[in-house]
């Protein structure tokens, strides 16, 4: 007896060091599900030099995982990455080249290790089959096989799944100026609460990821709601006082935001009255997000975290706070090494030149967030990505494929030639009528008129 | 200058021409420099019931009221260092990153005089350097963390008039004012990001020169000799806060990019003075020591010192120019904490005319792992001494220290703060010589 209780007691001490080993993970198959930040999607494009340093990607690496398999696409990517072509005076970014890459992997003879499809929202995890237009890429990634993004995940048999989604649910509306095509919270929610279901079920571990403040991002965020010094960027000082532009509704408000891509309708004098130099044609509803309409959306984004961190709990899954994250990108800044990293477009260092995405740094420090988060939650030791490639990067430029542009730009302190803007909104899944500035605005409640400035 | 507090500019003069060899790597805990004798230096520094030397000056004022003969000693301390690296960890800079400190070779000097004035009344003049910082990597523009910093120099020594009052033929007490006179440098360099690549650039570098600006304190000890065989010896050095003034510079650095330095030329006051002030508290220091002689040759000192470091708590960086001369005001946090060390001295007198000293000191940082940083990086030292006393017409005092570093890691940050993780390593070695007439 004395010798079967040894075998016993040392039997349990050797599960015990197993388990210390993994922690309580195991991430030798690791599957990724979610949209174009998960994708790595970046400037505009899907292209395997940002893909392969997708957090997914790097999170593998950490992992130990060798062959974890992406649907990429050769450089310089689909639709061709937005590239800076001019800083002083003007910024101008336009894409990098005339025709797109081609998809490298398409013949993988099973689902990719990264589902993420870029446009995708919560409810198009669990039913969207194949692509809905020309320019969507569902088709890059679920190959009209005629599963669901994560169906075709969870039939690899997954130990450990990141999942990241709801972005497009919220951030979708926003970056195309409204907040009507906000996902309605209770679907969200049933959806949501199906896909962790499934993901459980099938016995892996997960770890959430939760939506950004819309006002986190420099494609919100950048432009002033003032008549801008084109030089600056900053809101030019007219008879003393700042103007505002002229939006939808007529002037712009506090709390009124200017879309990165109205820098095109302020090339040509949209937004500034007549006798300022504009053409007195408001700037259209598509490129304005007004205070309420910024308020609606981020009451949404709260309501979709706190279903995503009630699901955590529940199912036991860790939670990446990537909220808290970009706003503390967008208010102190991050420091690395005595080198503090904003959300400012193109002098930050976080995001790309689409204000939606982040470059290759940025996807690096997500990376390190998600294996915090989940080395907290589950007593893992995963050691964190190097950032030293990252912060430094390679010498190489982006290549210069000079855009024409009308140099005569009034008032535009950047620059997107029409296609960037045109490719940027199709990736971001805006719908085309936003695209072309024609929505059906919903009714507005009327607002009284203040004075001009403020 | 003008006459200030009853210290001469001869004398200051003086001091300074020393002084100007006086920046040194961190060899004592912290950026403190106890090797201010050579005699005590070879017992590790557990001198303080001893102090029979004029290096009581700096050791234990009360020494110097025992002084019988007018004496003057004259001395330096070459350091030199042997190792200084940084071992990178992830995430920043990152396993596999390493870098070097340029090895240093520093003398801080000192200068004693003692004399008595009555039988019961003595003076001395102390010259001393009991504080000093070179922190300086090779290759500064690539260092990954030349963003934090690239030097940093810090140079103070003291100008120590003491008054010693023997009481009773075996009491005695020491009380000298403290003028010290300080400068300090700073150097790091500045990041942008570069929008056509999207990683980070060297922008401009930037130095910070303190000029040399005064501080006061005090001192004072006591030294009892209860037994012919056993002494006790207490000293305080107070804290003394030094405010610099001087000027920024920003250098810039081109980045290949003709646009972008043009955007940098924008945003930054290149090229040009930018007034600036920062402060430095140095921190009090109090000593106990017992000295035991086992036979009339052979003595053996325990000491215990306590440094109050907590009052070093940051580095405010305050630029005072206007809205074309400035730059954001920056603190740097440093939050150390008081700490002690422990010293074992052992003498030997051979002869009539030589002594061979053996020490050891185990040597507490104060600086916490998560402000450990490439501006001051800082460890727990053990010490181990080894020194020659010759006693003729003249004295000649030789040691020989060598100091290696606890191997430091820093893995975690302060709330707010950024990682710059990885193990620093360092040693020194340290030759003392001290001639006293």
């Amino acid at each position: 007896m004395h010798r079967s209780k040894i075998s016993a007691s040392l039997l349990a001490l050797a599960f015990l060091m197993a388990g210390a080993a993994f922690g309580q993970a195991d991430f030798s198959k690791y599957v990724a599900l979610g949209d174009s930040l998960t994708a790595g999607f970046s400037s505009g494009s899907i292209n395997a030099n940002f893909q392969n340093s997708s957090y997914p990607a790097l999170l593998a690496k950490q992992f130990g995982i060798s062959g974890f398999q992406q649907p990429l696409v050769s450089p310089p990517g689909l639709p061709p990455i937005l590239a800076l072509q001019r800083l002083v005076p003007t910024p101008v970014i336009g894409p990098s080249a005339a025709t797109g890459g081609v998809p490298t992997n398409l013949t993988l003879p099973r689902p990719y290790d990264n589902m993420a499809v870029p446009g995708a929202t919560v409810h198009d995890l669990l039913t969207k089959l194949r692509s809905t237009s020309a320019t969507d890429p569902t088709d890059l990634i679920l190959r009209q096989l005629g599963f669901t993004q994560l169906a075709q995940g969870l039939s690899l048999h997954p130990t450990f799944v990141t999942l990241w989604i709801g972005n497009n649910d919220a951030l979708g509306s926003a970056t195309a100026g409204t907040d009507q095509l906000l996902t309605p919270t209770a679907s969200f929610e049933a959806d949501y609460r199906a896909i962790a279901g499934a993901i459980a079920a099938s016995g892996a571990k997960m770890a959430f990821g939760n939506i950004p403040d819309v006002t986190t991002i420099p494609f919100v965020t950048t432009l002033t709601r003032f008549i801008p010094n084109p030089a600056t960027g900053q809101p030019a000082v007219i008879a003393g006082n700042f103007v505002p532009l002229l939006g939808p509704d007529g002037p712009l408000q506090p709390g009124d935001f200017v879309l990165l891509t109205a820098t095109s309708e302020l090339a040509v004098g949209r937004g500034i009255p007549v006798a300022l130099g504009g053409s007195g044609v408001p700037l259209s509803n598509s490129v304005v997000l007004n205070a309420s309409e910024a308020a609606n959306v981020r009451a949404r984004v709260n309501a979709y975290n706190a279903i995503i961190q009630a699901v955590a709990n529940e199912r036991g899954a860790a939670l990446v706070d990537a909220n808290a994250a970009l706003t503390e990108l967008a208010t102190t800044g991050v420091d690395i090494g005595g080198i503090t990293y904003t959300s400012a477009f193109l002098k930050g260092g976080a995001f790309s030149y689409d204000g939606v995405h982040p470059t290759k740094f940025g996807y690096a420090f997500l990376a390190n967030l998600f294996i915090d988060s989940i080395n907290k939650k589950f007593g893992t030791t995963v050691g964190e990505v190097n950032l030293f490639p990252f912060v430094f990067g390679s010498s190489s430029a982006s290549s210069s494929a000079q855009a024409s542009f009308n140099e005569s730009e009034i008032g535009a302190p950047f620059v997107f030639t029409e296609e960037a803007r045109v490719n940027l909104l199709r990736s971001l899944g805006v719908p085309q009528a936003y695209i072309d500035g024609t929505p059906t605005p919903a009714p507005r409640p009327r607002r009284p008129v203040h004075g001009p400035h403020r | 200058m003008q006459r200030r507090g009853g210290v001469t500019w001869r004398v200051l003069g003086v001091a300074v021409a020393l002084g100007a060899l006086a920046a040194v790597p961190m060899h004592a805990a912290g950026f403190s420099i106890f090797e201010q004798g050579t005699k005590a230096m070879g017992m590790a520094g557990a001198f303080t019931a001893q102090a029979d030397d004029p290096s009581a000056l700096f050791y234990n004022a009360g020494g110097l009221a025992f002084v019988t003969q007018g004496d003057g000693s004259i001395g330096f301390t070459y350091i030199k260092g042997l190792k200084a690296e940084l071992h990178g960890a992830d995430p920043f800079p990152g396993e596999g990153y390493t870098a070097k400190q340029k090895k240093l070779s520093e003398f801080p000097p000192h200068a004693y005089y003692v004399h008595p004035i009555t039988s019961t009344w003595k003076v001395g003049l102390g010259i001393e350097t009991p504080f000093g910082l070179t922190t300086e990597w090779e290759n500064p523009n690539q260092f990954a963390g030349r963003f934090l910093s690239t030097k940093a120099a810090l140079r103070a020594f003291d100008v120590n008039p003491t008054l010693g009052w023997q009481v009773t033929p075996n009491f005695g007490i020491g009380f000298g004012g403290i003028a010290r006179i300080s400068d300090v440098e700073l150097r790091r360099n500045i990041p942008a990001n570069n929008p056509f690549t999207q990683s980070i650039v060297d922008a401009a570098s930037l130095r910070l020169k303190g000029d040399f600006k005064e501080g006061y304190g005090f001192n004072a000890g006591i030294l009892y000799k209860a037994t012919p065989d056993l002494s006790i010896g207490l000293s305080y050095r107070s804290k003394i806060t030094v405010d610099y003034t001087g000027d920024a510079r920003l250098t810039p650095i081109s980045t290949g990019n003709a646009q972008l330095d043009a955007a940098i030329a924008a945003a930054l006051p290149l090229n040009t003075d930018l007034p600036v002030k920062t402060s430095i508290h140095f921190p009090d220091e109090a000593s106990f020591g017992i000295a035991y002689s086992f036979t009339p040759n052979f003595l053996i000192e325990a000491d215990a010192n306590w440094t109050g470091w907590s009052s070093f708590k940051d580095v405010p960086i305050i630029f005072t120019g206007g809205a074309t001369n400035s730059l954001p005001n920056v603190d740097l946090p440093q939050n150390w904490k008081d700490a002690n060390n422990y010293r074992l001295g052992l003498r030997w007198q051979a002869s009539p005319t030589s002594q061979w000293r053996l020490g050891y000191v185990y040597d507490e940082t104060p600086q916490p792992e998560v402000v450990v940083n490439p501006l001051l990086p800082d460890s727990d030292r053990n010490g181990y001494c080894i020194g020659y006393g010759y006693t003729g017409t003249w004295k000649a005092d030789f040691a020989l220290m060598y100091l290696p570093f606890k191997d430091r890691t820093r893995n975690h940050s302060a709330p707010g703060d950024g990682p710059f993780f990885g193990t620093y390593k360092t040693d020194a070695l340290l030759l003392g010589v001290t001639l006293t007439f």
